[in-house]
């Protein structure tokens, strides 16, 4: 989240695309119903009419996968209308920057593409650059090469009747919302992962950026684009990198063609190789030296070729690549779509270890109904483990907010806490090398790994936050760490989370708000510096002075010559005023310290920096294209109305596997199957169906279909259907509902259904797998699966009508 | 309205579903707030934080002998100030389900049945595989084309999953990856 709950209490308009919030989100509904009594608009754009569309002021239903046609038509509405805080975007964005005269789009592809590989080659979408290698900016907003102008030119094409046509939606629903975000401001959007999980899940996001730099609506109280985060600790998880991309604090993760820092810091900037520095630091303590590049070369390389991601590993442990899968509290034979690849997965390795509080349908795969054990050849190791009130350690909420969790009791038998077994076992595997001189196994043995048994958690969240190695002290914030090897670091956004000394994650002042904006500083502990908001800065005009002043969070003061505010301002310096380059960086994390409306691939080179090799900064830009652009699903009902020979996102691959991956086609599986969590069970179903009484809230997996299909199946809730797709088929109950919808896409009925995905075979409550019949494309940048459509056929299941 | 948490048990206890006792001449409000003194008496409270969704919504443990008898919201928060939705107050169920694993528990290659065995032999196992897969696996260089770069890693042994777990968890899962060899190492932020 750029912003964080409390904060939505500020907002005028909520546009709710890809969040079910009222039934996963439950809690957010607190600080959104407090705005809507004060007269706040929440719309909700969903396929599916549930408990969120319920409270909404304006209910959408959209096609599963035609977000970027809805938003592009926003986007094109409001450049072509002038709706747009011109203000704010000639400050805060790139739009004025001149975009390369090399950059096109055409027929359904951006300038730069090579069809054999399936990638695009960066180059053209850079920006035209001065002698200082910084972009050339324009003098307006009219000037037609100016990023601002192709922008306008890319989404011309998102008319109204275009969008309605791909969408299901009304040019005139699409308008009204349209409206409705420009009048009233600021506006938030919040999102989950019905935004996500599409082939085109980061290109529908940064819809959401554009949008909202349009609107002037990020750095505000009110404001921004939230992810509504899906699991108690996926912020902190995705901080730390446990991810195969990134080191902590989403420093890019070393790959094999940057052998040195060097090459690493050419490609990632002197910006970034400081916190790499500190990381390593942390990491090798003494043995990391200016001499050795701080231990770098020690790193395992990652390939740009190989699939290092989730989906990847059943993939490459089917073939017998992967032989040792350890899996921590994750139950993939439910929650990975296409479950029968994840099955020949696990059946493939020769050793799986599962720390887990329950027996889960991934631990006992081989267990799985209609399996012979005997076949399974897989070692399992099943270590029980303490649930999160057994044990103690800090959380991150998706507003960034840290904080601590107290042991309040033991775990039931001889269970462990996750963070002893990791202890246990990677001090053990480096006892087995303790006589060893082979170079690769020289980063554990120069490693710093000596916690206490006692107090453990507070000693890692120390190591995170970093330490003065002078004194051996903690440091107090980012501002605090250097790039010599003086301080060290684990995780450079949360240094400070220790300032003083003191474990700052504990804190709990849920009494002191400055300004009343809902901040509370002293309660808790929010990355990166205890900052509320991102991007504040961005509140304030050119001269740093809020642009509402009614709800003003931080500003320049100029007579005790600092930034200042409710909120720890969001600035390079604290003390570099509005009329310095830093102090109008109010997107300081890019390497052109705006907002990006084009995510120009772009290296930002400092004047002063000695090494003219090396940039500062690098700004990050999608493999996919630095526009987001409408791709239909790769499992779709239509054509691509914009392009019909560019159907689906030509940087993707799919199937990766031969014959493990069929695509079905609309005239075997006509319908378009979307799926979601519900209120009562979560996820995996491995906690919520263990518990009793969630069980008898929501008993048993279903289909929803609309009354139409209900009318032709001649199917009644009750009825039993057998759900099919090119993968495989499930047999659910049925339940008719009002809740889906047939839609008219390109001028031909397309009929949605939806079904939960929490159930698996073991359990207090068993059921079948919904994601037997999804389908594992993924988004070729994040690799997130395509789990919010596919195509399916509904019949009635043998028996299973009423007498 | 600022309220600590003993005034909020009262006015809570108040509520609810009391109106119709109350046509009884009972006090609704002294019973509730007895009976729930009587339920937390003698009890150590701690505060956590739930561990569905991603809210961060503060919770109060009640642990007595070493058992969770209580689990409630924690009216002192700011995110949920005292309320729990369907699922997070479902967590009491957790610590005394019969449900949880107590053991450490192996399954051989071709078995049908898990067997119990000690953490010191399933350490002994997990370390000894680690160190075979490396050992049989190690790339220190991989060719792409004709050129060859720097691997230094294993692509045999993957980690998965961690959004369950604490933030001291999640780095030492980095940190322990990253220096056993390997960089396959993901979790549900993926999906």
């Amino acid at each position: 989240m750029t912003n964080n709950w409390l904060d939505m209490q500020h907002s005028k308009v909520f546009l709710i695309e890809g969040s079910n919030a009222a039934e996963n989100h439950v809690m957010s509904m607190k600080w959104i119903r407090k705005a809507q009594e004060k007269g706040a608009i929440i719309i909700h754009v969903d396929p599916r009419y549930n408990r969120t569309s319920a409270i909404a002021d304006i209910y959408a239903c959209i096609r599963p996968g035609a977000d970027i046609a809805f938003l592009g038509a926003m986007i094109n509405y409001i450049l072509q209308n002038k709706l747009y805080d011109e203000a704010y975007v000639k400050l805060h964005t790139n739009a004025l920057m001149l975009a390369s005269q090399e950059f096109g789009f055409e027929d359904g592809v951006f300038s730069g593409f090579d069809e054999a590989t399936h990638h695009y080659e960066m180059a053209s979408w850079s920006y035209q650059t001065g002698a200082d290698k910084k972009p050339k900016k324009a003098h307006s907003l009219d000037d037609p090469h100016c990023v601002f102008a192709q922008l306008k030119k890319h989404y011309s094409r998102y008319t109204m009747e275009m969008a309605s046509q791909i969408t299901g939606m009304s040019s005139e629903m699409i308008k009204k919302i349209a409206d409705t975000m420009v009048n009233n401001k600021p506006g938030t959007i919040l999102y989950a992962l019905g935004m996500t999980q599409h082939t085109v899940g980061v290109q529908n996001i940064r819809c959401y950026g554009i949008l909202q730099l349009l609107l002037g609506n990020i750095g505000k109280p009110g404001g921004g684009v939230n992810a509504l985060r899906g699991e108690p600790n996926v912020q902190g998880s995705s901080d730390m990198a446990v991810l195969s991309g990134y080191m902590p604090g989403y420093l890019n993760y070393p790959a094999h063609n940057e052998p040195t820092l060097k090459e690493w810091t050419k490609n990632n900037g002197t910006f970034r190789a400081k916190f790499m520095v500190n990381n390593l630091k942390a990491w090798f303590g003494d043995q990391a030296t200016p001499e050795n590049d701080f231990g770098y070369g020690w790193l395992p390389k990652r390939s740009l070729k190989a699939n290092h991601t989730v989906y990847g590993f059943f993939e490459s442990a089917a073939k017998g690549d992967l032989k040792m899968l350890y899996v921590i509290g994750q139950n993939p034979m439910v929650s990975n779509a296409n479950l029968s690849m994840t099955f020949d997965g696990l059946a493939g390795l020769e050793m799986l270890v599962v720390h887990e509080l329950w027996e889960t349908e991934t631990a006992a795969f081989w267990k799985r109904p209609g399996t012979d054990p005997k076949s399974i050849k897989t070692e399992v190791i099943l270590l029980p483990a303490c649930y999160f009130m057994e044990k103690e350690g800090s959380l991150t909420n998706s507003g960034r907010m840290v904080q601590w969790r107290y042991k309040a009791l033991n775990g039931p038998g001889e269970s462990r806490g996750d963070l002893e077994i990791l202890d246990a076992v990677f001090r053990k595997v480096r006892d087995l090398y303790k006589d060893s001189t082979d170079p690769k196994d020289q980063a554990m043995k120069a490693a710093v790994w000596n916690y206490p048994k006692e107090g453990m958690a507070e000693a890692v969240l120390k190591e995170i936050n970093g330490f003065d190695l002078k004194t051996g002290l903690p440091v107090n914030g980012i501002a605090d760490l250097q790039p010599d090897g003086s301080t060290s670091c684990g995780c450079w956004i949360y240094a400070g989370c220790y300032k003083g000394g003191k474990n700052l994650s504990k804190r709990r002042d849920n009494k002191t708000d400055p300004g009343g904006m809902g901040v509370y500083p002293g309660f808790a502990w929010c990355w990166p510096g205890n900052m509320h908001v991102l991007y504040n800065r961005a509140s304030c005009d050119e001269k740093g002075q809020p642009f509402d002043p009614a709800h003003k969070l931080v500003w320049w003061d100029a007579e005790l010559k600092k930034w200042a505010g409710f909120d720890t301002p969001d600035v390079p310096v604290a003390t570099d005023g509005p009329d310095t380059p830093n102090g109008q960086r109010a997107f300081r994390m890019t390497g052109e310290g705006v907002g990006r409306l084009i995510a120009a691939s772009y290296k930002d080179f400092d004047p002063k920096e000695k090494d003219k090799e090396l940039p500062r900064d690098a700004s990050y830009t999608p493999k996919d294209g630095p526009l987001p652009e409408f791709y239909e699903p790769v499992e779709s009902p239509t054509e691509n109305a914009l392009h019909p020979n560019r159907k689906s996102s030509p940087v993707l691959k799919y199937p990766r596997v031969k014959g493990k991956q069929p695509i079905g086609k609309v005239a075997d599986f006509p319908y378009v199957l979307m799926t979601s969590s519900i209120a009562e069970h979560w996820l995996s179903g491995s906690v919520t169906r263990n518990v009793p009484w969630l069980n008898e809230l929501a008993p048993e997996p279903l289909i929803e279909i609309p009354l139409k299909l209900a009318a032709k199946l001649n199917l009644k809730t009750g009825d039993m259907a057998k759900v099919s797709s090119a993968r495989g088929d499930v047999t659910v109950k049925v339940e008719v509902t009002r809740r889906m919808q047939t839609l008219q896409i390109n001028g031909k009925e397309v009929t949605v259904v939806w079904m939960p995905y929490n159930w698996g075979f073991q359990g207090l409550s068993t059921g079948v797998s919904t994601n037997y019949i999804t389908i594992d494309a993924v988004d070729p940048v994040a690799g997130t699966q395509e789990t919010k459509a596919c195509l399916v056929n509904v019949v009635p299941a043998e028996g299973g009508h009423h007498a | 309205m600022s309220m600590n948490r003993r005034q909020w048990f009262k006015v809570a206890a108040g509520m609810g579903a009391g109106l119709a006792l109350a046509d009884l001449g009972v006090n609704v409000q002294q019973v509730h707030a007895a009976t729930r003194g009587m339920k937390l008496n003698g009890t150590a409270e701690y505060t956590s934080a739930c561990n569905f969704c991603s809210c961060g919504c503060g919770m109060i443990c009640h642990v007595k002998d070493g058992k969770l008898i209580n689990l409630e919201g924690d009216p002192d928060h700011i995110i949920n100030q005292g309320s729990l939705c369907s699922k997070g107050a479902a967590m009491a169920a957790v610590p005394n389900s019969p449900q949880r694993l107590k053991k450490p528990m192996y399954r051989a290659p071709g078995s049908s049945d898990w067997k119990e065995i000690s953490w010191d032999d399933a350490y002994d196992r997990i370390a000894r595989k680690m160190k075979d897969t490396r050992e049989k696996t190690w790339k220190a260089t991989e060719m792409d084309g004709d050129k060859q770069l720097v691997a230094n890693r294993t692509d045999a042994i993957a980690f998965l999953g961690a959004a369950q777990n604490t933030n001291e968890e999640c780095y030492l899962i980095t940190k322990a990856t990253r220096l056993l060899g390997t960089v396959n190492v993901e979790h549900q932020a993926r999906l």
